[in-house]
C-alpha cells in the first residue's frame, strides 16, 4: 500500500581528520538514490565514487569535502546531504 | 418577493445566486450568453466573483479549481461549448468535485443554427465524456422550473459530491414568463462538513453511503486530487484492490438516493392506455396534446422527466406496465426515447421527433396516438 | 568570504545563487516539505532533472517561509506534472495543458494562498499555450514553474514546441523541422511582471528565482531548462544524464554576460541565456477585481440609500 515512510534508514557516512578551511560531513541515502552518477561526476574535490557492486556512492575521501553542496542540490533524489562542520 | 416577468436565462442566473454560488466562469455562447451575463452583475455585490474565460475548457476548469478552493461554482454553455468542456467534465467526475454545468440546448450538431432550440444534447450529458462514470442532469420545463432545478442542481452536485448537468433548451431559456422566486433566505443546500483530524483524514475514502466528506483546500487538510486512478488518500494506484472498490462506490453512489435525485411528475387517469412522456420544451408540448386529448375523450396519462439522468427507470417501468403506448415527444432524433424502449421494449414506444429547430406540436403527437 | 568557494563549485556568481539555510542540510528539514504517506524514491528516471527542479522548489518555498496549508501546487499532465504529490502542500493534479486555468478559479476563489503552476514545456506552450498567455495577460498571482526538456517525455520521446530544430524524436525521425518556442519572450510579451530562466546545473540560481517568482505578487514565470537523457537523449546521442548536464553548464551564458557582447555576438550566440527578463509591477488580478468588488457594493448601497 502507500504507507511507506520517508525515512530511508541509517545515513552511511565516515569519520574525518582534522585540516583547515572549510569542512563538511557528507550522508547518503541509498534507499532513495537511483544511481545516476551526477554527484560523483560533479564533485569538485572527488570525495565520491561509485561503489563497485552497487548502484549508490562511497565516500572515498571524506576530508577533501569542502561542503560547497553541488551533490546536495543537484540530486535528483534528495538522497545526499551535507553538513558543514564548524 | 414581488412577481417579475423573467427570462428562464436570468432564473437560472437567481436560481445560482440562491443556492450560494459565488464563482462563475464562462465563454459567451448563444443561446446561454444571458446567464453570464446577469452573474457578471449580480456576483460582486455579493462579494462572487465572476470572469469570462478564455474558452470553455478553460471555464470548466476555472469552477473545479473554485470549488476546490471551497467556493460553489457554475459555468453555462450550449452545444459546442459542451462538447469543449467534456474532458474537464470527467475531471470533476473522477476526483468528485461538485459543479454545475449549465447547458442551454440548441439546434446542432457543429455550429448547427445557435438561436434555434433542440434537445440535441441528451446522450451527450450521459456519455459525453470518456470511461464509465456517473452524471446527474436536470432538465427544466418554465422560468420558474429552471430556477428551482439550478437550486436543487447545486445541492445535488454538493450532497453526491459529482458534477450536474442543467440541461435546458433555448425555448425556456429565452422565454419570459411572470415568476414569483421564493426569498432566498429559504433556500438551503447541503453543506460538507469535515470532522476527521487531517491526520486521518481521506478525501476518497469509500463510506458506506458512498460520499466522503470533501474538505477544502487551505484550511489544513494538505491532500492531493488527481484525474488518475487514484486511493483513498488521493495517490494515483494502478492497483485492483484500489481501483474496484473505487469503481464500485463512484458508480453506485446514487443508486440508494433515487427518491432524492429523481424529479419527475405524474399526472394519470385511471383506466388509460396511452401516455405521453417528456421532458423540458417539449414537456409543454406534452401537455398541451395530453389537455386536447382529455378534450376529446381519450384518456391519457402524462409522465414529465425532470431528472434526465440517472434515468426513471422505476417510474418508466411501472408506466410501461399500465399502459399500452408510449409517445415521446422531443426535439431530436430520439435520444431519450433510446431510453424508454430500453425499458419499455420497442413496441410500447412511438417516436415523436423534430430535430430541424422547430417545437413538436401537440397535433404531432396526438397523430402519434393514430396507428 | 566563507560562502565563495561554494558560488566556484556551482559556477555562479554571487548575486546569481541563493544559499538555503545551514539547517536546511540537516535533513529533517528537507523532508517537512515531502509527504510522509507518499512511496520514495521518486518515479522519475536516474538523473532526471525534474528532482533537481522539485529541491529548488522545496528550498524556495522554505526561504520564504510559507505556511504548507497556505500553498497550492497545480499541475497539468507529463513528467514534470508527477512533482506535487511528492511535497506535503494542497496538490491539483489537473488535465493536460489546463494547469494555468485550474489555478486560476482556485487563485480566485483563494486569494490567501500561494498558488504555483506546475508545467513541462508541452503541457504549458502547445496544449497550453492559450491559457499561459491569458494568465500572463490578467496579470493573476500565480506562479508558472516551466521545466523545459525540449520534449514529451512520459509518451516516450515526441517533439514539442521547444524541441531544437533538427532534433530527432520518435514523431520526427527525420529531424524536427519546426521551430522552438522561445518560452521567456512569451511570457513577457504576453504581460508577466516576472520573466526568469535558469538551468537544472544552476541549481542556486533556480532556488533564487523560484523565491522571488513566489514572493511577486503578479504573474510571474520561471522556465527551468532540463534534460531527458532517457528519450531526446538517447535518440540524439547526447550521453547520461551528467553528459546532458555537462551540457546545460557549457551551453548556456547569462544574461549579464550576453548583454556584454557586441550585437553581432549576441545574434551569433545559440547558448541558453539564463537570468532575469522583466521584473515590474503591475496591478494584479485579484486586487483589482477586489476594488471592483468594492465599488459595486458601495454603488449598491448608495442606490439602495437613496
Amino acid at each position: 500500500m502507500s504507507n511507506v515512510v520517508t525515512d530511508p534508514g541509517q545515513p552511511q557516512s565516515a569519520p574525518l581528520p582534522a585540516k583547515k578551511g572549510p569542512r563538511g560531513e557528507v550522508f547518503i541515502y541509498a534507499t532513495w538514490c537511483k544511481g545516476c552518477h551526477i554527484c560523483v561526476e560533479f564533485c569538485p574535490p572527488k570525495v565520491l565514487a561509485m561503489d563497485a557492486d552497487e548502484n549508490y556512492p562511497r565516500i572515498v575521501a571524506p576530508e577533501k569535502c569542502t561542503a560547497c553542496h553541488f551533490c546536495d542540490t543537484h540530486c535528483p533524489d534528495l538522497a545526499i546531504v551535507v553538513r558543514k562542520l564548524d | 418577493m414581488p412577481v417579475k416577468l423573467m427570462q428562464g436565462n436570468d432564473a437560472i442566473g437567481w436560481g445560482a445566486i440562491a443556492a450560494g454560488c459565488r464563482f462563475y466562469a464562462g465563454y459567451p455562447i448563444t443561446p446561454s450568453t444571458e446567464v453570464a451575463e446577469i452573474l457578471s452583475r449580480e456576483l460582486p455585490k455579493l462579494g462572487g466573483k465572476f470572469i469570462q474565460m478564455e474558452d470553455e475548457i478553460a471555464s470548466m476548469a476555472a469552477i473545479i479549481g473554485a470549488r476546490v478552493g471551497g467556493v460553489k461554482s457554475m459555468t453555462a454553455t450550449s452545444g459546442p461549448g459542451f462538447s469543449l468542456m467534456q474532458e474537464n467534465i470527467g475531471y470533476a467526475a473522477m476526483t468528485e468535485i461538485p459543479c454545475v454545468i449549465v447547458n442551454v440546448q440548441r439546434l446542432g450538431p457543429s455550429t448547427g443554427q445557435p438561436t434555434a432550440a433542440s434537445q440535441g444534447d441528451v446522450l451527450q450529458a450521459r456519455w459525453g465524456t470518456h470511461g464509465d462514470h456517473p452524471i446527474i442532469a436536470l432538465s427544466p420545463i418554465s422560468v420558474r422550473n429552471a430556477f428551482d432545478l439550478t437550486v436543487k442542481a447545486f445541492d445535488l452536485s454538493e450532497k453526491y459530491r459529482t458534477p450536474v448537468i442543467l440541461l435546458a433548451d433555448e425555448i425556456v431559456g429565452h422565454m419570459r414568463e411572470p415568476v414569483e422566486l421564493p426569498d432566498f433566505k429559504t433556500i438551503k443546500i447541503f453543506e460538507h462538513k469535515v470532522t476527521e483530524s487531517p491526520a486521518t483524514y481521506k478525501a476518497f475514502r469509500n463510506t458506506p453511503d458512498g460520499v466522503p466528506p470533501l474538505a477544502p483546500f487551505g484550511v489544513g487538510y494538505r491532500y492531493h486530487i488527481t484525474g488518475l486512478f487514484h486511493d483513498e488518500v488521493g495517490f494515483p494506484t494502478q492497483r485492483l484492490d484500489e481501483i474496484d472498490p473505487w469503481l464500485e462506490r463512484v458508480n453506485t453512489k446514487f443508486d440508494t438516493h433515487l427518491d432524492d435525485i429523481l424529479l419527475t411528475s405524474a399526472d394519470e387517469q385511471p383506466g388509460a392506455k396511452v401516455a405521453f412522456l417528456s421532458y423540458g420544451a417539449s414537456a409543454r408540448t406534452a401537455r398541451h396534446a395530453m389537455k386536447l386529448a382529455r378534450a376529446g375523450g381519450t384518456k391519457v396519462d402524462l409522465l414529465t422527466l425532470f431528472t434526465i439522468w440517472p434515468f426513471p427507470e422505476a417510474q418508466v417501468e411501472a408506466l410501461g406496465d399500465r399502459v399500452d403506448r408510449i409517445i415521446v415527444p422531443e426535439m431530436n432524433l430520439g435520444q431519450l426515447a433510446y431510453e424508454v424502449e430500453r425499458i419499455v421494449g420497442r413496441r410500447k414506444v412511438k417516436r415523436v421527433v423534430r430535430a430541424n429547430g422547430e417545437m413538436v406540436t401537440p397535433q404531432m403527437v396526438l397523430d402519434a396516438m393514430e396507428g | 568570504m566563507d560562502d565563495q568557494h561554494i558560488y566556484e563549485a556551482h559556477d555562479l556568481q554571487h548575486d546569481e545563487g541563493q544559499l538555503p539555510p545551514e539547517n536546511w542540510f540537516d535533513r529533517s528539514e528537507t523532508l517537512q516539505k515531502l509527504r510522509k504517506n507518499k512511496k520514495f524514491p521518486t518515479i522519475w528516471c536516474s538523473g532526471c532533472g525534474i528532482g533537481i527542479v522539485m529541491g529548488a522548489l522545496i528550498r524556495a518555498i522554505d526561504h520564504l517561509g510559507l505556511d504548507n496549508d497556505k500553498v497550492a501546487l497545480v499541475a497539468g499532465i507529463g513528467c514534470t506534472a508527477r512533482m506535487p504529490v511528492y511535497m506535503d502542500f494542497n496538490t491539483l493534479h489537473t488535465t493536460h495543458g489546463r494547469a494555468l486555468a485550474f489555478a486560476t478559479g482556485l487563485k480566485i476563489a483563494r486569494p490567501d494562498m500561494k498558488v504555483i503552476a506546475i508545467m513541462g514545456d508541452g503541457d504549458a506552450l502547445a496544449i497550453g499555450g492559450n491559457h499561459f498567455i491569458h494568465a500572463a495577460r490578467r496579470n493573476l498571482g500565480i506562479t508558472a514553474l516551466v521545466v523545459n526538456n525540449a520534449i514529451y517525455g512520459m509518451t516516450g520521446g515526441q517533439y514539442s514546441p521547444t524541441t531544437p530544430l533538427g532534433g530527432r524524436a520518435t514523431t520526427a525521425p527525420y529531424g524536427n523541422v519546426e521551430p522552438p518556442f522561445p518560452i521567456c519572450d512569451l511570457a513577457v510579451a504576453a504581460g508577466a511582471t516576472y520573466v526568469a530562466r535558469s538551468t537544472v546545473y544552476h541549481a542556486l540560481e533556480l532556488d533564487k528565482f523560484l523565491a522571488e517568482a513566489i514572493a511577486k505578487d503578479g504573474f510571474s514565470v520561471v522556465e527551468a531548462v532540463s534534460y531527458c537523457h532517457t528519450t531526446f537523449g538517447r535518440l540524439n546521442k547526447l550521453g547520461t544524464a551528467a553528459d546532458m548536464m555537462r551540457s546545460l553548464k557549457d551551453n548556456s551564458i547569462a544574461k549579464t554576460a550576453l548583454d556584454r557582447l557586441t550585437p553581432e555576438e549576441q545574434a551569433a550566440s545559440t547558448k541558453i541565456v539564463r537570468g532575469k527578463f522583466v521584473d515590474i509591477e503591475r496591478p494584479q488580478y485579484t486586487h483589482v477585481y477586489s476594488n471592483l468588488i468594492t465599488r459595486v457594493q458601495e454603488m449598491n448601497n448608495d442606490q439602495e440609500d437613496g
